[in-house]
């Protein structure tokens, strides 16, 4: 019933880095490797292999282009073995550095052996929390002067060297048990999740939300579906046992807005159930996912606005930074479409206007409307709350597979470069940031958004190239009879396409080229971005604080410096049919 | 296109990379140059007295072991064992690593280190304690079992918790290297499952599940206890405990149900008046779970406290814990319960790719039970463009799931939703074919007015000029008609319509089969023959697939004509081809079919007497005709077949059996209902039938419920709190260590006053920390969760106490050195 038998690292060329067998006799990662690879991708997370002996699971990751295999030979929980997956890497950048890259587990076997021996004992997972590892196993030594320079303890824990006092008892879950309590955990904190005894000379706190938009709309531009997916990111650099109070705003109030949550353990679930909002938490040490959640733009009431009577205007208002819309088979050939980008000019940012790369504040209730960001973006100079700026913009348009290339790609007063990626059968149109700002410009006065347009029109594979493809086999590919003549009666070819040729010139050849066009046409638009500074929700941290009484070993009247940047991004996120 | 590919997107840029890699393609060049020493030189590292040489060496060799096969480090074998008794964490870390990986290769020598290991059991670490132990039960040496199980012996004593859950994890290590300690490590499970610490109990179940899953007599008095630390577990902990509980509830917890709402009694008295109910006619009163129907499952109280424990662990980052506790309230819980699990379980698309994935199986399990559910969270299920296959299919499924429990408004989205996909699907012809079956799916609720609805959305899809969507949609079509014949007959009207917008002739061929199949439907107002009428007329333009099945159609047509018609007399019809193959330029003449001498027979009686024969008799002579001069020798010989089956028109029972045989109607249930069978969170459900009828190797159903009176004692649950049950007590006076004893000897003074009862030390240690702390508080007394130990600590100031725990931690590991130290002569005794 072992769940986890091995693991086998292979880095991007699939060659191996590691292969660490748990327990039990499963197959070598190189009779799995071919096994894997054999299937068609996308490869799921799951395989059964059946021929391999004895028949394996084979649960698999990719993580900054390394693979992950566990095999399995018994029916375990599969989401406990991805899970894990997730957490070994997680664990392996927390002590190498992110990304993850094979150089850097080859450079420390030593402590990857440590780690995974630590994690899984005999099969079983034991312990994955990164700061419960790192009270058992040193960080590497360059990593250590790295952290040291950010703040972290530049020594171990007095508890690795058994020279030293043999038990730091810093932190003893109860004191007042004394010896007979028989639950000290001398070398682990009271909380398992926070290191013992964190010492940082400069003690902070980030906050970062980030969202994530996944927003479907219809071809005339109804939202369908209008989801935020959000995340909060906590980085804690604080000493001793700190109990901090985090507590977020939001219009319309939290409960409402905020959905289905997910919580690291560390926060104290009846307090957000009593007072929705409040997330009351002794973090561990480092960085770490405080909370996830997810919001529905639409609001409830969004599918009884979605009916046939109501008019596209009366669809529910939607704030989102930039939209397309996608119109299909223009032009006397029907071989055209055209890619409309809206945006939002409340985005533009202030470029212009350099502000301080960094607000800090201290102090209770010091976080609120006007704070800014960029603890973390370093230099940017837009991207506040005050001015949201938009970056990274590119739009996706993906093209069915028989699309042969997209000829006269052209986007409007030179906004942004349009390609076309064969080998990924889609148009990628990316406008950089002066090329928007330029564009917010232009349209400041009109109120209605800013827009660009890209055009183009494809190029199908020739008849014969459609012939070839894998429906041929049915007999259903041809269109036409005249068409299916082509292929049975050659020397009739000739003859039939200058038919078809000249019927090009009538209208009702001009409708059968349009039909067989509309099957080149792009189906959907995605467009992807990053908004610093404003959040779809319009969740806000509203205040952030250190618990005194609760804390321990954090020095009287210390205040930590806080710190809180919002982030909003769209991956293919935004997506607009036609 | 894999969605974790994003995943660290913004975290990340291209450019970082990479530098990073740069950077590191660097320092990894720098290493490799310094990584190729000869063995000679290693060995020398190794035998070094410097320590900081014998890490480097160790950090090689761990390297090498990882790079290359075992044969090239094992030579190093005794020189790295020589460093087991360095008094470096360092060294010793390492070369322990080195030792699981290479000891079973080398038996013999691994053995010479065990000693030492041993002696690290008593280290003043605990830290080093609890991996000594790790690796003495690592060790895949039979030979040495038995020092093993004294090694966790000690460890199930031990004053850290640390060191306990490595005991813990390293029982089911030992019952596989020597499957006789049974009985001993059964003891020390059982003690270990009390463990007042959360993370140590977590890893006493993930134990007992390895070892001894159907042991549930353990669980019992431990029950309770565990059902608490439940929310403090870590998840894995977390994990296996739900694992076991489902189990344990199935086969402790009978399932009753009332008439009528009384008052829950406490314990087990009133417990006979329901009836007991296995879980499939437990479903079946759930779903009439009406106010008018007063049947509801009656939970027991210990199991109702294990539902509502589990509702904290919901809002998990951890997606196979929310899994678990839908599980649980699946098969253990009420209606009520799931529900509160349904949100949770859509949190889980805001996962990673591979875990959205196999949590999409389990939603999907979840929703052929309870549909209802999540008709709201249907934006969720929307498929996007970025999807690869096998979340889209899957997420179709749902959207067809619940469609018929959605209200209109929702329908028509979902039927807008498909159809797109159905159209644009140009992208992955595989969406387009799942897309329309979704389509078919959707058009088989009740509602007559949705059906014709998807029907006619499918119809719209014959003139498409893309093959798939078009070859699909007859296909679905069909499927329909075939289902529901006798409300389909306008529908296959309007499909013969449609031939004319039709051009794929696979589309047509499908078509004309449909319409020749219910030829009969309607003897007397039927278009079959009519349809055949136009078709003939373009028979030569057809291509082959629809000619084939005009010739059919025509043969089917015919048969019924004559079914209809039958000859007045025996010798009538056999007339007809007669006079109509005379019309018809005398095929008959050619005499090259094997039948001629039949139809020659036949005209005898009256030859002239019909001079025009019926319509339908004229189209099939003019098809036959047709078709005996067709380019395809396939249409030839059919046609020739067809011919030879109806040449007699009074003996059509073969043609019938042939030509009219009743066709079986198609089943398309929701794919998944193939797994539906599968527990919820198995590999089992995501693999479905391919990994083997009835699950993968290790599959376990879940248990069905335990008969009413058959289920054990709830006393047993009850009573451990006051008075230990035997065999725990035994296990308690067995597994005693200086640790035990020494907590039992501090706890005694204050727990003299309000314990009375635990009369071995060993169920003292189990309650003496309470006592300790609590004086005479009760011995209902919970453990303290890991908030109360944050506030307790917090109320006071620590910084003098901790130096008085610190020594007096120290003095009492003293004595527990000594006292393992005369348990080590023991041994060595023996």
């Amino acid at each position: 019933m072992s769940s986890i038998e091995a693991l086998y690292i292979f880095d991007e060329h699939n060659t191996p880095l590691l292969e660490q067998t748990y327990t039990g006799r499963p197959p070598s990662g190189s009779t799995l490797l071919p096994l894997y690879l054999a299937h068609p991708t996308p490869r799921p997370s799951l395989i059964y292999l059946p021929n391999t002996n004895p028949p394996t699971l084979l649960y698999s990751i990719i993580q900054d282009q390394l693979l992950l295999l566990c095999p399995s030979s018994n029916d375990t929980e599969p989401l406990q073995i991805l899970e894990f997956l997730h957490r070994v890497t997680d664990a392996l950048e927390d002590f190498l550095g992110g990304p993850l890259l094979a150089s850097r587990i080859e450079a420390h076997y030593d402590v990857v052996a440590q780690l995974l021996g630590e994690m899984v004992d005999g099969g079983v997972v034991s312990c994955t929390e990164p700061n419960a590892l790192k009270d058992v196993v040193d960080a590497p030594n360059f990593m250590k002067s790295l952290l040291g320079g950010v703040g972290l303890p530049s020594t171990t824990p007095s508890s690795l060297t058994p020279s030293n006092a043999p038990f730091s008892l810093g932190n003893r879950p109860s004191p007042r048990l004394g010896p007979s309590g028989g639950a000290p955990a001398p070398t682990a904190s009271p909380v398992p999740w926070r290191r013992a005894n964190v010492r940082h000379t400069s003690n902070e706190m980030y906050v970062d939300i980030v969202e994530t938009l996944h927003v479907t709309l219809s071809p005339s531009g109804r939202p369908l579906a209008a989801i935020a997916n959000g995340m909060i990111a906590f980085t804690a650099k604080i000493s001793g046992v700190p109990d901090l109070l985090l507590q977020l705003g939001c219009p319309g109030g939290i409960a409402n807005a905020v959905s289905l949550p997910t919580f690291h353990p560390c926060v104290r679930l009846n307090r957000w159930k009593d007072r929705p909002g409040e997330l009351s938490f002794v973090p561990p040490d480092g960085r770490f996912t405080l909370a996830g959640y997810e919001v529905d733009l639409l609001g409830s009431a969004a599918l009884d606005a979605f009916s046939t009577t109501t008019p596209a205007n009366a669809a529910p208002k939607l704030n989102i930074p930039a939209t397309v819309s996608v119109q299909t088979s223009l032009g006397p050939a029907g071989s055209d479409f055209e890619v409309r980008l809206t945006l939002n000019p409340r985005f533009k940012g202030k470029s212009s206007s350099p502000l301080p790369s960094t607000t800090s504040f201290s102090g209770r209730g010091g976080l609120g409307k006007g704070l800014g960001s960029g603890a973390f973006g370093g230099s940017s100079a837009a991207g506040t709350t005050a001015a949201p700026a938009m970056d990274g913009m590119v739009i996706h348009i993906p093209l069915p597979a028989g699309v042969k290339s997209v000829v006269e790609l052209k986007a409007s007063r030179g906004a942004g470069e349009a390609v076309f990626q064969p080998a990924d059968s889609r148009v990628r149109w990316a406008i950089n940031n002066r090329e928007i700002a330029a564009l917010m410009a232009n349209d400041r006065g009109t109120g209605a958004g800013v827009l660009a347009t890209l055009r183009g029109s494809v190029v199908g594979h020739d008849e014969h190239d459609g012939h070839d493809g894998p429906d041929a086999s049915l007999g259903l590919s041809s269109n036409t009879y005249d068409y299916d003549d082509d292929q049975t009666a050659g020397y009739q070819a000739a003859a039939a396409s200058s038919r078809k040729e000249d019927g090009n010139g009538g209208g009702n050849g001009n409708g059968e080229l349009k039909k067989k066009n509309k099957v080149f046409m792009p189906s959907c638009a995605t467009v992807s971005f990053t908004v610093k500074g404003w959040l779809p929700s319009g969740v806000k941290v509203e205040s952030l604080n250190v618990d005194q009484k609760k804390s321990k070993g954090l020095g009287a009247g210390v205040q930590p410096y806080k710190g809180v940047k919002y982030l909003c991004v769209s991956r293919k996120g935004v997506e607009t049919r036609c | 296109m894999h969605p974790s590919n994003f995943a660290h997107w913004s975290l990340s840029t291209a450019r970082d990379l990479t530098l990073e890699a740069a950077r590191d393609a660097a320092n990894a060049r720098g290493k490799t140059s310094t990584k190729m020493l000869p063995s000679g030189q290693l060995k020398k590292l190794l035998d070094s007295r410097s320590e900081r040489d014998v890490l480097e060496g160790l950090r090689r060799v761990v390297t090498m072991s990882y790079r290359q096969p075992p044969s090239q480090t094992l030579p190093f074998f005794t020189h790295v064992i020589k460093n087991i008794a360095s008094p470096s964490l360092q060294v010793k870390k390492l070369v322990y690593i080195y030792l699981l990986q290479h000891a079973e290769h080398e038996p013999d020598t691994a053995l010479l280190s065990i000693n030492t290991i041993q002696r690290s059991l008593t280290d003043q670490n605990p830290q080093l304690r609890a991996l000594a132990l790790r690796v003495m039960s690592g060790i895949r040496v039979p030979v040495i079992s038995q020092i093993v199980s004294l090694g966790i012996k000690r460890g199930v004593g031990d004053m850290s918790p640390y060191v306990r859950k490595a005991a813990a994890l390293a029982i089911p290590k030992c019952y596989q290297l020597d499957p006789n300690t049974e009985p001993q490590l059964l003891d020390y499970l059982s003690t270990l499952l009390g463990d007042k610490q959360f993370f140590v109990a977590g890893a006493a179940v993930a134990a007992f599940l390895e070892m001894c899953p159907n042991r549930l007599d353990l669980i019992h008095p431990h029950y309770r206890s565990l059902v608490r630390k439940l929310a403090d577990m870590d998840e894995w902990g977390q994990l296996a405990t739900l694992r076991l509980m489902v189990k344990y509830g199935r086969k402790c917890f009978p399932r009753r149900t009332r008439k009528i709402k009384k008052p829950l009694d406490m314990n087990s008295g009133a417990k006979h008046k329901g009836t007991k109910g296995f879980y499939e006619e437990e479903s079946d009163s759930e779903e009439s779970e009406e106010p008018e129907y007063e049947e509801i499952a009656v939970l027991d109280p210990d199991l109702e406290l294990l539902l509502n424990a589990c509702k904290l662990l919901l809002q998990s980052r951890n997606s196979a814990v929310v899994i678990a506790v839908a599980r649980t309230y699946l098969y253990l819980g009420t209606p009520t319960y799931m529900s509160l699990a349904i949100g949770p379980l859509i949190s889980l698309l805001r996962t990673a790719g591979d875990i959205q994935h196999v949590a999409l199986y389990n939603i999907v399990q979840v929703c052929l039970l309870y549909p209802q559910s999540f008709v709201n969270h249907y934006t969720h299920f929307l498929v996007r463009s970025t999807d690869p296959p096998h979340i889209w299919r899957l997420k179709l499924e749902l959207l067809t799931l619940i469609f018929p429990h959605a209200a209109p408004r929702l329908q028509s989205l979902v039927l807008a939703e498909l159809s797109h996909f159905s159209h644009s699907g140009s992208l992955d012809p595989g969406l387009v074919k799942e897309a329309v079956r979704a389509i078919g799916r959707c058009s088989q609720t009740t509602d007559p007015k949705t059906s014709a609805r998807c029907l006619r959305l499918l119809l719209t899809h014959i003139g498409s000029a893309d093959a798939h969507l078009v070859a699909e949609s007859l296909e679905v079509i069909r499927h329909l008609i075939q289902r529901d014949p006798d409300n389909h007959r306008t529908t296959v009207v309007r499909l013969a319509k449609h031939l004319d917008a039709a051009t794929s002739p696979q589309a047509r061929a499908s078509i004309i089969w449909l319409v020749g199949e219910f030829a009969g439907l309607d003897p007397d107002n039927n278009i079959a023959a009519d349809v055949l009428r136009i078709l003939v007329k373009g028979f030569a333009d057809e291509a082959e697939p629809a000619k084939l099945q005009i010739v059919l159609l025509a043969a089917k047509v015919y048969v019924h004509h004559l079914n209809a018609n039958p000859p007045p007399e025996p010798a009538k019809p056999v007339e007809q081809p007669q006079p109509r193959s005379s019309l018809l330029d005398d095929f008959h003449e050619e005499g090259g079919f094997r039948d001629e001498p039949k139809s020659e027979a036949a005209p005898q009686p009256a030859p002239q007497e019909r001079e025009k024969p019926h319509p339908i008799v004229a189209l099939w002579d003019y098809i036959l005709l047709l078709t005996r001069y067709d380019t395809s020798y396939d249409i030839r010989d059919r046609a020739r077949v067809y011919k030879a089956l109806l040449a007699t028109p009074t003996s059509t029972q073969l043609a019938n059996l042939l030509l009219l045989a009743p066709k079986p109607v198609p089943q398309t249930p929701s794919p998944s209902e193939t797994r539906k069978g599968y527990v919820l969170g198995s590999a089992s459900l995501v693999i479905g039938d391919e990994g083997g009828v009835g699950g993968l190797r290790g599959y376990e159903d879940v248990p069905a419920w335990v008969k009413e009176g058959q289920e054990p004692d709830p006393a047993l649950r009850d009573e451990v709190r006051s008075t230990s049950t035997p065999s725990y007590d035994a296990g308690g006076v067995k597994t005693l260590s200086a640790a035990e004893k020494l907590d039992a000897a501090a706890g005694a003074a204050p727990s003299a006053a309000g314990w009375d009862g635990m009369g071995t030390s060993g169920s003292a240690w189990a309650g003496g920390k309470d006592n300790g702390v609590h004086g005479a508080s009760a011995p209902k007394k919970e453990e303290k969760s890991l908030d109360q130990w944050l506030e307790e600590s917090g109320e006071e100031e620590t910084d003098s106490e901790e130096e008085e725990t610190d020594e007096e931690e120290e003095s009492s590991e003293y004595e527990t050195e000594s006292e393992e130290g005369s348990d080590e002569g023991d041994r060595l005794v023996k």
